[in-house]
């Protein structure tokens, strides 16, 4: 019916022909067509009004300065196996039974490109109020030919997943175990030099190869840490194999296969260890928010370890491993996870076996601000028992995470 | 040895004809932003151009996930076209410096701003923050629905084909003509559909429509979402009925994307009615090019 009127309202105006005025929209179009744009030279808009000091502020060639603050308020019934160096510390050097505050990390980010060849990137972190910590300062190619990309200085190794991502992106308010007891404190992070190539498929497929210079630890860990032995001429090296199979709109599949070798700098000092991991990350998120902001995010690492433990004749002693996690988002503000990890599968003399449970329950205000309900359990199972068995250690945090500043993106 | 030489230059004529026949022949990838950059980029370009798009309209272009593909998709651009004024600045920089592909950079002649086309509106005069949600600093950048604007676009993205292959301006020059003749054609038929809307109270969900009120005349007298980017409050929502009743506002204008659920009770309550109008090309299947865009954009306000 509508449709009717409007077909006939057109043709009643094309039938009165000269005598219905000219088409006022018809002449904007003209003089849109006529107008003299901005030089199509510049890719970037101009000035609404250049003397605006709006303007002036957005056009500085300052860079892009971020800063995220992540505050906690916890309790435990004792002390965690292992500490990340961002996962909240509520003993500090302290004994006893850990509760109260922590100023899990604030970090400062500052980005900008270079030049027309080069970006960089730096990160300051103070985790814990330990003092400034510099997470990444890395520069990173923009225009070598081939699908080749060189990243120099100190940046977090792209070797699994949640290695290379910071704190504010992940979905839990500590690391899971693997970080720490095959990656180290920091994760694997460290000066270095990283070539990485995207093949020319029609799919993602992109190959990383890492040198680093991993320092010697500070403190002594009380278990077998991968890297950071031998000389400071000993580079650690890293290659990662990464793909992404978008399967459909809504679903996606991102993996990787990675692997590292180095020196230890613990049980038997200088000793080459090599590290191997897979990662896995399915995700569904229907790409239409109408549906109600749902999506589900399946995300696991699994690492094996191989070390000979006393001398180079005697058979490669192995560990390993894992955790899986599923994070549900069921509402625009809200998210669920929950995470199961593992160390010590298989477990020997290197790594004995730890177990920890943990659930998350996120508030996203905004998507600036998240406030963060976390309960964890960890245990150490008896070698023959269920991986939940064992002397168990219940902790809580309450984690607010703020940022501020420059608009970050998302990564997948 | 006269012999030798002219073999050599025929051989030389030959392959540099050959192979800038190859490369005129070759379409220039363009990957824009959104998809009804992408119908303005077929316009103009025609053929000689092979079109993707990153994200879809059926998708709020604040949100779009950064998947790892869509940097495979720009390593072969030779022209990125996006909206520009933040819009996409939650997601389209990791693709770009994913993409290893210096044409698309910022600032290079492959990325195109088509924000730089328009005059822009909600420029904010004075310091902003984000205690009025996530603003966007540069303006408000949903700004190509209007049929003025879509001109300007196309014949941004038009000049900026030329200069990327110089042997084609007369083609696109050509195919920008007969777009705007097309839009000519359906002049009529707009206006008359949007004379009916002229001076009509609305409420929009978010503060994305300021260009297509003003186009219209329409009369914007609030926002579901008042800080953009956060979820309304009851408190806010009882404000904006109170005043939609007073006002007697007739239509809430929500993108097809949002969730309806908020809207459809503001409506009910305030007595109005509400429009889920398609913002994008591609926004239903029916909406395959930007002149169906606006003829559904219309035909929906005027129910």
């Amino acid at each position: 019916m509508i449709a009717t009127l409007v077909v006939m309202t057109a043709l009643a105006q094309a039938d009165a022909g000269e005598l219905a005025p000219p088409s006022s929209l018809a002449s904007e179009l003209d003089a849109a067509l006529g107008a003299q744009l901005p030089d199509a030279g510049s890719s970037v808009a101009p000035a609404p009004t250049p003397t605006n000091a709006v303007w002036r502020a957005i056009q500085s060639l300052n860079p892009d300065l971020a800063a995220i603050v992540d505050a906690d308020f916890g309790g435990a019934s004792g002390a965690p196996y292992s500490l990340a160096g961002d996962d909240p510390d509520l003993l500090g050097d302290s004994e006893g039974q850990p509760f109260g505050f922590a100023l899990q990390e604030i970090e400062v980010a500052l980005t900008a490109t270079v030049d027309p060849f080069l970006r960089a990137e730096l990160y300051l972190a103070i985790p814990n109020l330990s003092g400034i910590e510099v997470e990444e300062a890395v520069v990173t190619t923009t225009s070598l030919p081939a699908g080749l990309q060189l990243r120099a200085g100190i940046f977090r190794s792209a070797f699994g997943r949640q290695n290379g991502q910071h704190l504010h992106v992940q979905d839990f308010t500590r690391r899971p175990l693997v970080n720490e007891a095959f990656l180290g404190a920091d994760g694997l992070r460290a000066p270095g030099l990283q070539a990485s190539w995207l093949a020319p498929t029609p799919f993602f497929l992109q190959l990383s190869l890492e040198a680093f210079s991993i320092g010697a630890p500070e403190d002594d860990a009380g278990h077998l840490l991968s890297f950071g032995g031998g000389t400071r001429a000993d580079l650690t090296y890293a290659s990662e194999l990464k793909f992404f199979v978008p399967v459909s709109d809504a679903f996606s599949i991102y993996g990787g296969l990675n692997g590292a070798l180095g020196k230890t700098p613990t049980l038997r000092p200088g000793a080459p260890v090599t590290l191997e991991a897979v990662d896995l990350y399915l995700k569904y998120k229907p790409p239409n928010v109408s549906g109600g902001w749902f999506s589900v995010a399946w995300q696991s690492e699994v690492f094996v370890r191989q070390l000979h433990a006393r001398d180079d004749t005697e058979p490669l002693l192995l560990d390993g491993g894992f955790y899986t996690q599923l994070v549900v988002q069921f509402a625009r503000q809200w998210q669920a996870g929950a995470r199961v990890d593992l160390l010590g599968a298989p477990s020997n003399e290197l790594q004995p076996r730890v177990g920890r449970q943990s659930l998350a329950l996120t508030f996203m205000p905004s998507e600036f601000a998240r406030l963060r309900a976390y309960v964890e359990r960890e245990n150490i199972p008896p070698p023959t028992a269920s991986f939940l068995s064992g002397p168990e250690t219940w902790a809580g945090y309450l984690q607010l995470e703020v940022s501020i500043g420059a608009h970050g993106a998302h990564l997948f | 040895m006269r012999k030798a030489n002219d073999m050599k230059r025929i051989v030389v004529l030959l392959a540099a004809v050959l192979s800038t026949a190859a490369l005129a022949d070759e379409p220039l990838h363009v990957v824009t932003t959104i998809e009804t950059f992408a119908d303005l980029a077929r316009r103009v370009g025609g053929d000689k151009v092979q079109v993707e798009t990153l994200s879809h309209g059926y998708q709020d272009p604040h949100f779009v996930e950064a998947r790892p593909n869509l940097m495979v998709t720009l390593h072969q651009a030779d022209l990125l076209v996006r909206v520009g004024m933040d819009l996409e600045i939650g997601w389209l920089p990791p693709l770009v410096n994913g993409s290893r592909n210096d044409r698309v950079q910022r600032g290079q002649a492959g990325d195109l701003d088509c924000s730089q086309f328009i005059d822009p509106l909600d420029v904010p005069t004075a310091k902003v923050d984000r205690s009025q949600g996530d603003i966007h600093p540069m303006g408000n950048p949903h700004y190509w629905l209007p049929p003025v604007n879509a001109v300007r676009i196309a014949k941004g993205i038009s000049g900026r084909l030329a200069q990327l292959r110089p042997a084609d301006k007369a083609y696109f020059d050509a195919q920008l003509q007969k777009f705007v003749a097309e839009l000519k054609a359906r002049a009529p038929q707009w206006e008359a559909q949007a004379r009916k809307l002229s001076g009509v109270k609305v409420v929009t969900y978010h503060k994305s429509w300021s260009y297509v009120t003003r186009w219209l005349n329409l009369d914007e007298q609030g926002y579901i979402e008042n800080r953009p980017g956060i979820a309304p409050s009851p408190d806010h929502l009882a404000t904006l009925i109170a005043l939609m009743k007073e006002q007697k506002v007739a239509k809430v204008i929500v993108e097809d994307f949002y969730n309806r659920s908020i809207a459809d009770m503001v409506a009910e309550k305030a007595g109005a009615r509400v429009v889920a109008a398609p913002s994008d090309v591609g926004a239903r299947p029916a909406i395959k090019s930007y002149l169906d865009l606006v003829d559904a954009l219309l035909t929906e306000l005027n129910k």
